[in-house]
């Protein structure tokens, strides 16, 4: 995520203000303002959108009931409850935070399309019972004469001075949503969106961090509805229904999910796009009443032709005029600490008459491996033999079905990724898994933020140990190019760096020379022996038989799931079996 | 006794209900399964075959199985213009994006039909000139049953043609496996146009047979989208079978539940139903146990 | 001129450059194979003749005609018949179904002849002849492999692609499957093997080719290569 610069922080800073005065400027009509207080609510709900969607990558479908939750809080709270504004509104939002809980929580197995379903039934649900629960919710007739608050003593009870809070109260949220990428929390789920799988095993804990999205993304949208309920002074179940849901998504990916900037410009566009088409010529009037025809046309094309939204295409437009930055300084990066430990002591990782079965299919049947501490081991064999199931077991991807994997004296088989990586588990992927739409600097410090990781709180230290971890790997002044642009060679490299920097006890690495050109292969090489020059305890599955014979102390070799012999390269790879397994079974075709 | 026939009865409307369910269903699962995309705008096949009835037969007047046959050509047009519209140029991109333009077409269609034929909900003839008949103290409405007949009718055919026909083998291997399809030479872009025109006249089937009962509405789409998609995941996402039969479960839960317990709520039971499944067996009835293997 | 020919081909798979300028080629009647350790970019040669991936440069000729920017469907149709790595049997359709839908690329066909087109395709493979009505996904590995060379059969190709087929094979169905592949061969059918098991294939092979990190490093009659270090060296780097 691009910074911006204090400068431009104030010009943003003038211009909001310039537009929250503007009711004040003119002699406008009750009709302008509350055009203005529709765009200012439905622009907070569109901030929980943008976290929950836009950061976090989790598709809701039921942000209205959210704001509808704040809104009736508001209206029965004051109007049926006769309690003060402020504590209806808490009452509202917590309500809506705990609906949100409940609904990220779904998230534990269900994603995408399930999600959909399970967001837009609890819309419909929401949405029955606001017009069915007639003597609490007053049903499809609303509640009307619901007060405005008054703040320290002065009464917002004047059209515009309550205006005015609202667009405060939305411009500190906006900027609080804009901070949150960067922080601990929004770094996790924007690797969620990227890639939850490396997520979860580079040891973010991906069930709490979408659900945290979720609650905040409902919180948000229910002061979005308190402050609405507060402004209109009357509320009815068709101010929050699927169809306000479907705006709000909208808004959203017309602006731009991933930015709050771009959320708001696209609730005002939306909010504004009715009112727009009053102005149209004659000639074309007929678009009036077809606008609702046209929004939903716009909805496809902007998919189409403008996946970004609008905050994407000015960034794209930007960066064909600011040169983004090329070479990172990387003055006073201190070098990377890795920690060392006894070789006398009793293996790292034990894994135990290990079974990983997929059905009928033996994926892995029954093998033992210890893995010394301060060694590099190679786990090979032909295709299909069961060297990546085998590291999914021991990282957590797949509960084994039977056998046990030990780190460190501790059973760790039933452990989720995310909590092994807490316990020092690092692996890269086969085919890399990085967060392609973040820096390099940030994916090593999503690596960097894993639990039990001794590093400083706050982002300094997150930061200093990812540049150190990129120093190690030599892509330190590369640190601020997003992934997806880099080499594939870097990206590996990227990869590594982000492993280390949660400085792991034991190092996984699943084919990490797959791909890379000879020259790539002898850094790489020498990358791994200045690792276990610093003690690391590296399993290492690779096809490369040279690479593995420099760099491994002990191999491993799998056949169909079995483990077919083991010991030091010099023996290993002249052992009959093994290279019968490589070149195929000496057998004649008949 | 009469509790029995009261019962009877409710089961029977359940079943004509579910029977629409079903019917959306199985576009929405022959959907899925060629493009593994979800179709927001399912429901609106059948408000639009429906408002092709009313094009055809109550405004232009034509006899009614011709309105009927000229409504199920529309839907097959508009099923490939669904296709290259809504579906094509998004094929390469994930499932959400593709998920949202449905629902944009949803929008679109919706008030495009609205700006057309207006607010006002249309009446629809029946499909018979009779009432129904009574059978031992249960009346069956003749539009109940022959939604019942052609449902029947319909998956028939439609295992007919999937099971037994190279075309249908064809479609199957396309939803299976895309690029293995094409290494055999199978055209999979005309494959999924036949899959979105097929699901098209499915839905619009529905609408014909459920417009009489349910006035004939701009709006009469989206809830029976939304019943229709929980019932492919009650019945297990994907499966048609599964399709079928969480329509027609569904219908029949609504439908007892509303009589026994209460009328305002009737949509809700659905999605209650929907919870459960997803809490005690995600898979549904259907589904196998998704698969671990990465 | 050759059935096929590979001229400087190279191509991406993802961000990665999978071939860098590999030119090869197989005459009709001809059994060749392709050896290589695992990323060599066998099975990216194959996908590129087939159309799967797109030759970035260099070209692709199939009887003398460029078939560069040609979609695999219309390969398939020109008669390439494309047995792919891990088999890709249709799960959900039996095995006679699946053995049938491998003449999709042949227009106007009546049924009736594609029928007992499959039948001597059980001849052929008579494990899989019990299981002829029972779904693809029920079958073993090695009798899923039967039915994926059956399939490929079934397209009448000029020429016939084969990544892997004894991939996580047991030793005696190996042996079995080269049988039936020398078999096929003899019957005058135009075969490029991508193989792992290097001792079998080069048992079949009349030529050869091996590919390291995505360029040819060695060709040659098989007989030839399989005496030679460069095999050994091309699977244990030794």
């Amino acid at each position: 995520m691009q910074r911006l610069s204090l400068p431009w922080l104030i010009v943003l800073g003038v211009i909001g203000l310039g537009l929250a005065l503007l009711p004040y400027q003119f002699e406008t009509s009750t009709y302008v303002v509350q055009m203005f207080m529709q765009a200012v609510t439905y622009a907070i709900a569109v901030l929980g959108m943008v976290v929950v969607l836009g950061y976090t990558g989790q598709i809701n479908l039921a942000q209205a009931a959210f704001f509808g939750f704040g809104a009736y809080g508001v209206a029965l709270g004051t109007v049926s409850g006769d309690i003060n504004f402020w504590i209806s509104l808490g009452l509202g939002v917590g309500a809506a935070t705990i609906a949100g809980l409940a609904l990220g929580m779904t998230t534990i197995r269900l994603g995408g399309h399930y999600l959909a379903m399970i967001t837009i039934s609890f819309q419909q649900i929401f949405d029955l019972v606001l017009t069915n629960w007639i003597e609490v919710t007053h049903g499809p007739d609303g509640i009307a004469g619901i007060p405005r608050p008054s703040l320290f003593g002065y009464e917002l009870e004047d059209d515009r001075a309550y205006l005015l809070f609202c667009a405060i109260v939305l411009y500190l949220l906006m900027f609080a949503v804009w901070w949150l990428p960067n922080t601990r929390l929004g770094r996790a789920m924007r690797s969620v969106r990227e890639n939850q799988l490396a997520a979860e095993v580079v040891g973010v804990h991906t069930l709490r961090t979408k659900v945290i999205a979720f609650a905040l993304s409902a919180l948000l949208g229910a002061i979005g509805g308190g402050l609405y309920a507060g402004g209109f002074a009357y509320i009815s179940p068709d101010n929050f229904n699927f169809m306000r849901s479907v705006e709000f998504l909208t808004a959203t990916l017309l602006g731009g999910a991933q930015s709050p900037f771009g959320g708001v410009i696209g609730t005002v566009l939306i909010v504004q796009m009715p009112e727009w088409l009053k102005h149209l010529p004659e000639s074309l009037s007929f678009i009036k009443d077809v606008y609702l025809a046209v929004y939903g046309l716009g909805v496809i094309l902007i998919m189409v032709f403008l996946s970004e939204g609008i905050w994407g295409l000015i960034k794209s437009i930007r960066a064909k005029f600011v040169k983004p930055i090329a070479r990172t300084d990387t003055t006073g990066v201190k070098p990377l600490d890795l920690e060392l430990q006894g070789a006398d002591a009793p293996p790292l990782l034990q894994v135990q008459g290990l079974q990983k079965f997929f059905g009928g299919l033996k994926a892995v049947d029954g093998i033992d491996i210890d893995i010394q501490r301060g060694t590099v081991h190679a786990l090979i064999g032909p295709n299909g033999s069961g060297k990546t199931t085998s590291l999914n077991v021991v990282s957590g991807i797949y509960k084994p079905t039977g056998g046990k994997v030990v780190l460190d004296g501790e059973d760790v088989s039933q452990l989720q990724p995310h909590q092994r990586a807490g316990r020092g588990v690092g692996r890269t992927f086969q085919n890399i898994r990085l967060f392609a739409s973040l820096s390099a600097l940030e994916n090593v410090m999503v690596g960097a933020q894993r639990d039990n990781n001794d590093v400083p709180d706050g982002n300094r230290g997150l930061r200093e140990r990812a540049m150190s971890a990129l120093d190690f790997v030599g892509m330190a002044d590369r640190a601020h190019v997003i992934v997806r642009n880099l080499p594939y060679g870097h990206q590996r490299l990227v990869e590594i760096a982000r492993v280390l920097a949660g400085r792991p006890k034991l190092l996984l690495l699943d084919e990490p020379a797959a791909g890379l050109n000879q020259t790539e292969k002898g850094e790489f090489v020498e990358l791994l022996k200045r690792l276990r020059g610093h003690g690391l305890t590296i399993f290492i599955i690779d096809h490369d038989m040279g690479l593995v014979e420099k760099v491994s102390d002990r191999i491993t070799v799998l056949n169909f799931g079995r483990k077919i012999a083991e010991g030091s390269p010099s023996e290993v790879l002249r052992n009959p079996d093994v290279i019968a397994a490589y070149l195929g079974t000496a057998g004649k075709v008949n | 006794m009469q509790i029995l026939f009261d019962n009877l009865q409710v089961l029977f409307q359940g079943l004509a209900l579910g029977s629409i369910y079903a019917l959306v269903a199985l576009g929405f699962v022959l959907i899925i399964r060629a493009t593994n995309v979800v179709n927001f705008a399912q429901g609106d096949f059948a408000m639009l075959g429906a408002y092709g009835m009313v094009l055809f037969f109550t405004t232009l007047a034509w006899p009614y199985w011709l309105a009927f046959g000229a409504a199920l050509v529309a839907m097959a047009i508009f099923g490939v213009l669904f296709n290259y519209g809504v579906y094509y140029p998004l094929r390469h991109r994930s499932f959400l994006p593709v998920l949202i333009s449905t629902l944009g077409a949803s929008i679109f269609l919706q008030n495009t039909v609205l700006a057309v034929f207006g607010p006002q909900p249309k009446p629809l003839e029946k499909m018979l000139n009779t009432d129904g008949i009574n059978i031992g103290g249960i009346f069956l409405d003749s539009q109940y049953l022959m939604i019942l007949i052609v449902t029947v009718a319909l998956v028939a055919f439609t295992y007919l043609f999937f099971e037994h026909t190279l075309l249908g083998k064809k479609l199957q291997a396309t939803s299976q496996d895309k690029d293995m399809a094409r290494l055999l030479g199978i055209p999979v872009a005309l494959m999924i146009s036949i899959t979105f025109v097929y699901s098209a006249v499915l839905g619009g089937v529905a609408g014909v047979l459920v417009g009489p009962i349910l006035f004939v509405s701009i709006g009469m789409g989206s809830i029976i989208a939304l019943k229709a998609f929980a019932a492919t995941i009650i019945g297990g996402f994907g499966d048609v079978t599964g399709a079928i039969v969480g329509g027609l479960l569904l219908g029949v839960i609504e439908s007892l539940a509303a009589y026994h317990i209460s009328v305002p709520y009737k949509d809700a039971y659905a999605f209650l139903a929907l919870f459960i499944f997803l809490l005690f067996r995600p898979q549904g009835i259907f589904g196998e146990k998704v698969s671990e293997k990465a | 001129m050759a059935l096929l020919e590979l001229r400087n081909v190279t191509s991406h798979y993802g961000n990665v450059q999978a071939l860098k300028g590999v030119s090869l080629h197989v005459e009709a009647g001809e059994l060749v194979t392709l050896l290589g350790a695992n990323g060599a970019g066998k099975s990216t040669t194959l996908k590129t003749i087939s159309g799967l991936v797109q030759a970035t440069e260099g070209d692709v000729l199939f009887e003398g005609q460029s078939i560069k920017r040609t979609g695999p469907e219309a390969i398939a149709r020109l008669g390439i018949s494309h047995v792919p790595e891990g088999r890709r049997i249709f799960p959900g359709l039996t095995v006679r179904e699946n053995i049938l839908l491998g003449a999709s690329n042949r227009k106007g066909v009546p049924r009736k002849q594609l029928e007992k087109e499959a039948d001597e395709k059980f001849e052929i493979f008579p494990e899989i002849k019990p299981f002829s009505g029972a779904l693809g996904w029920t079958l073993s590995g090695g009798q899923q492999q039967m039915l994926a060379v059956a399939r490929g059969l079934m397209a009448k190709p000029k020429l016939l692609l084969l990544d892997e087929p004894s991939l996580g094979l047991a030793p005696l169905i190996v042996q079995n499957l080269f049988a039936t592949i020398r078999q096929i061969r003899t019957g005058g059918m135009t075969i490029l093997l991508v193989e792992q098991n290097a001792n079998m294939a080069l048992q079949v092979a009349d030529r050869a080719y091996v590919m390291e990190t995505g360029v040819i490093v060695t060709s040659g009659p098989a007989d030839e290569l399989s005496q030679t270090e460069d095999i050994k060296r091309a699977y244990l780097g030794g």
